[in-house]
């Protein structure tokens, strides 16, 4: 009571219902019950036994005997006595009311009777004529000087004990006040010291009195860009909380992990943005940053991985699968930063492995980045008419130049392991095959000097060209020489890998390019033709020594056949037996075998061909062209020597 | 085509202020746009009216009537739109001498071959028809039929003469384009030629100094317009969609303009 503000304006008489003071009470005590001195536990006992012998005992038992005599009827009819006694109550203080007011309002009818009028019983009314009643103002008596003294007194009392609890009051408001304005300023200065290190300050939309930092990313997909928005909330010491909502606040990141066979045998590492304070707002925001721009990445490659299915990506509630190669797979995740079971799994890595994991990591930031940067030219472009037709935002291309570049990298290395046996095969077999001329992803090796942020646009476009790579080779044959393009194109269609085939061959002038070829085994073929045209045209542009022709004619192997590889001697004596040399060219070996061919012309085939006698087919293979005896150490001595029998 | 239009006037104190909010509602800066704008008027030629009297109606193919219609239906005001950059414009210090620049072209390029210049020739053009607005619509919104189509660079007048449009007069337009969803939000006003002795009879071949334009209006006011189109004017469905979303930007700009429909005779651009 004494805390409350209250007005002097109550009256005194309060002030008496006021429990007595103990020396009030003894004195009572006293007198009721006599001396304190004189209790003791005899009296009391007495006392007890008393008391319950005059009410508690019979009490006890009438409550006994109530409880048992008293059926449902009793007390309902006890229920309806109360019941009644309370509407009696009710009405009689109605009616004492109505009688108080009747009283005024015939007291007030003679000073204004219209409105007293209102409030008049109707009995009222008849009986008594308005404006009957008149009060008027006595002189109270003089109050005795002792009263008068009192009151003043207790009323002074009351003004002091009242000014007391205003100033009490007052300083409580200030202080509280004062500690508003620490924590106030305190918030606002963290709220400047965000927006001084350049992040977007607003009003919420929603809440329009709370103040709300923009982090996110303003080209993102709609559902991100309205996430990255929390608002500045201010603790109860005024420092500062951001609340972003029902947004699980944990930093995440897409793993990327890479897979030989079942071991992973990478991943990349999570990357944290540079802030000193781990506790501190600017770190927060940072971190909710990336949290946002990570989910929308994975997101995003979710997206991507359902349209890629045909090239093999697979997809999982949170894993994405991309073969990378026969036995190498990527796995994408988005899993907890701070998630103690990241390292753990980790096995030892390969460098090639982990630069891979981190490559990836950081191309496919890199392209959402860059797809940011493409929506936002699309959107500040004259928008199309408007359509019933729902326009749909494509998908960003993520993961299809890193498939793309793993699928070249696969065929490029086949190509190249190809090329490089077949070539092995014919250096065994002691042609002097020149050196191959490599240029590989030509179209992805843009020159990285005065990078403007124009050209850094162009720069990234060049990842989602298709990628290429050229061979090119001089052949055996004067003026000869070959190229082989590889195309992969994972972003527009023609989708795959292609291979264009081209040469340039004087000696055979009808050979046409096979154009684009997209299946391994028809590039083997051609290639292979191409290398077997070569070393038939070898053999029959030399000339062969004449010393070995007893009657001086020139002899000559004739390619007759050049695309089966058969080769006729020319200038034999014998048209009966006409010697032909049939030339075979695979990956893995060169073999010439020689025949004797009964006929006119030596052209004709079939039942009249025989095995030259003691000439079996000599085979140079790249692998056991040391290791083996073999009677003739060069192709183009076994050719002499063939030719001289 | 049907494009969907509201409007506002923006005093010149209030332009600057008015940039910063529409920047920061579309999220984009905004693209200066000069726009040179030639108005022609289309003429009946005479001659080509061959409407038939007498009793031989009949004999009129379907193709004819159909071309007739065409010509002696209504007859349009028609603008050709040309962007120019700033760097168009002469450089207010040569202003005066125009005469001697004009004389001297050789020389003028030689002497300052950095310097941009303006080359008629190479002007890109683009030919927009507006149609008068619809009338008794009851959407708070201006709709009008339009229709746009590249024309060659250069001198377009003969083309335009061949169509049957005569060159009426030109003027500049210069403002800031913002782009918000689908709707295109231009910030414009018209800027008048300085006046020369003598009309010009056809479109002006060298572009005065950007600072001698005149604005229209004289106390240099804005006009803000904010439109969409629509590809299919009859479907009630994406006229609807284009309005709601026009009415959208009208409630987001309450505090700033007062975006509203057109007068529809003020947009008239049929020729009487």
């Amino acid at each position: 009571m004494a805390d409350s503000f209250t007005l002097p304006l109550r009256p005194v008489i309060e002030r008496q219902d006021r429990p007595d003071t103990l020396p009030v009470e003894i004195a009572q005590i006293n007198n009721h019950w006599g001396s304190f001195r004189d209790v003791n536990e005899e009296v009391l006992r007495a006392k007890i036994a008393e008391e319950s012998e005059r009410n508690g005992a019979p009490a006890l038992e009438n409550g006994d005997q109530e409880m048992s005599d008293v059926d449902s009827t009793e007390r309902l009819e006890k229920l309806y006595k109360k019941r009644a006694d309370i509407t009696q109550f009710a009405v009689q203080s109605h009616m004492e009311a109505m009688f108080a007011l009747d009283f005024i309002s015939l007291l007030l009818s003679k000073n204004s009777p219209r409105q007293a009028e209102t409030s008049m019983s109707a009995y009222l009314k008849q009986v008594a004529p308005l404006g009957s009643l008149e009060a008027e103002v006595v002189n109270p008596l003089p109050k005795s000087e002792s009263a008068i003294k009192d009151t003043s007194t207790v009323s002074r009392g009351w003004r002091i004990q009242n000014f007391n609890s205003a100033s009490n009051k007052l300083l409580k408001a200030a202080s509280r006040l004062d500690t508003e304005v620490v924590s106030e300023t305190r918030y606002w200065n963290e709220v400047l010291a965000v927006k001084e290190k350049g992040w977007k300050i607003c009003r919420l939309p929603r809440e329009r009195q709370a103040l709300g930092v923009q982090y996110g990313f303003l080209e993102a997909t709609p559902v991100f860009r309205d996430r990255g928005l929390a608002s500045l909330r201010r603790s109860e010491d005024g420092s500062l909380i951001l609340d972003k909502g029902l947004i699980p606040s944990g930093a995440r990141f897409v793993r990327v992990r890479v897979r030989q066979g079942t071991r992973i045998s990478s991943s990349s590492k999570p990357f944290m943005s540079p802030s000193g304070d781990v506790e501190s707002v600017e770190h927060r925001i940072l971190q909710a940053r990336d949290s946002v721009f990570e989910e929308e990445l994975f997101h995003e490659l979710v997206r991507e991985a359902r349209s890629m299915a045909s090239s093999g990506v697979t997809t999982r509630q949170n894993l994405i699968q991309v073969p990378a190669s026969d036995d190498t797979e990527i796995l994408l995740d988005l899993v907890d930063a701070d998630d103690e079971s990241i390292d753990t799994e980790q096995k030892e890595s390969t460098a090639t492995d982990q630069l891979l994991a981190d490559g990836l990591a950081h191309s496919i930031r890199i392209l959402l980045a860059f797809a940011h940067r493409q929506n936002l030219r699309r959107r500040t472009q004259p928008p199309p008419p408007l359509t019933s037709r729902k326009r749909v935002t494509p998908e960003y291309h993520l993961l299809r130049p890193a498939l793309g570049y793993f699928q070249h990298l696969v065929q490029l290395r086949w190509l190249e392991s190809y090329l490089q046996e077949i070539l092995a095969v014919l250096r065994s077999s002691g042609l002097n095959v020149p050196e191959l001329n490599k240029k590989t992803f030509v179209s992805g090796t843009p020159p990285l000097s005065a990078l403007s942020p124009a050209s850094v646009e162009t720069f990234l476009q060049k990842f989602l060209m298709p990628i290429e790579s050229v061979f090119q080779g001089t052949l055996l044959t004067a003026q000869s020489s070959f190229t082989i393009k590889i195309r992969t194109n994972i972003s527009a269609p023609p989708f795959g890998t292609h291979y264009d085939v081209s040469f340039n061959f004087p000696s055979f002038p009808d050979l046409k390019s096979p154009g684009r070829i997209s299946l391994r085994d028809e590039v083997e073929a051609a290639i292979t033709h191409i290398f077997l045209l070569d070393v038939v045209s070898q053999i029959s542009s030399d000339q062969l020594p004449t010393k070995n022709s007893p009657d001086g004619t020139v002899k000559k192997w004739n390619a007759i056949y050049p695309h089966l590889g058969e080769l006729l001697l020319s200038g034999s004596t014998s048209p009966e037996s006409n010697r032909k040399m049939k030339v075979v060219l695979n990956r893995r070996e060169l073999s010439l075998s020689t025949f004797i061919v009964r006929g006119i012309d030596g052209v004709g085939r079939g039942a009249r061909e025989l095995r030259s006698q003691n000439s079996f087919p000599n085979t140079w293979s790249s692998l056991s062209s040391s290791t083996e005896t073999q009677k003739h150490h060069s192709m183009m001595d076994f050719v002499i020597a063939e030719a001289s029998r | 085509m049907h494009e969907l239009l509201l409007f506002a006037s923006v005093p010149v104190h209030q332009h600057h202020e008015l940039l910063q909010q529409l920047a920061g509602l579309t999220a984009m800066q905004p693209r200066h746009a000069l726009e040179r704008r030639l108005i022609f008027k289309a003429y009946r030629k005479p001659g080509l009216i061959t409407t038939r009297t007498g009793g031989s109606q009949d004999l009129q193919s379907g193709d004819l009537q159909r071309v007739n219609k065409l010509l002696n239906g209504g007859m349009f005001y028609t603008q050709v739109v040309g962007p120019v950059s700033e760097a168009d414009f002469k450089v207010s210090g040569v202003a005066p001498d125009a005469d001697t620049q004009m004389a001297g072209m050789e020389d003028d390029s030689k002497s300052a071959p950095t310097q941009h210049a303006y080359d008629y020739e190479q002007q890109p053009w683009k030919l927009e028809f507006r149609d008068i607005p619809e009338a008794g619509t009851r959407s708070a919104v201006t709709s009008r039929v339009m229709a746009s189509a590249s024309m060659p660079r250069g001198d377009i007048v003969p083309s335009m003469n061949a169509w049957g449009y005569s060159f009426v007069t030109e003027y500049v337009v210069e403002g800031d384009i913002f782009l918000h969803n689908d709707i295109t939000i231009f910030l414009h006003r018209v800027l008048h030629y300085p006046a020369s002795d003598q009309e010009s009879r056809e479109p002006r071949q060298s572009l005065p100094a950007f600072s001698e334009m005149t604005t229209l209006e004289k106390s240099g006011s804005y006009v803000l317009q904010a439109s969409i189109n629509v590809q299919d004017g009859s479907n009630q469905e994406t006229m609807k969609t284009a309005s709601q979303h026009l009415f959208g930007l009208r409630e987001q700009l309450k505090s700033a303009v007062k975006l509203e429909q057109a007068d529809r005779l003020s947009l008239d651009t049929r020729a009487k």
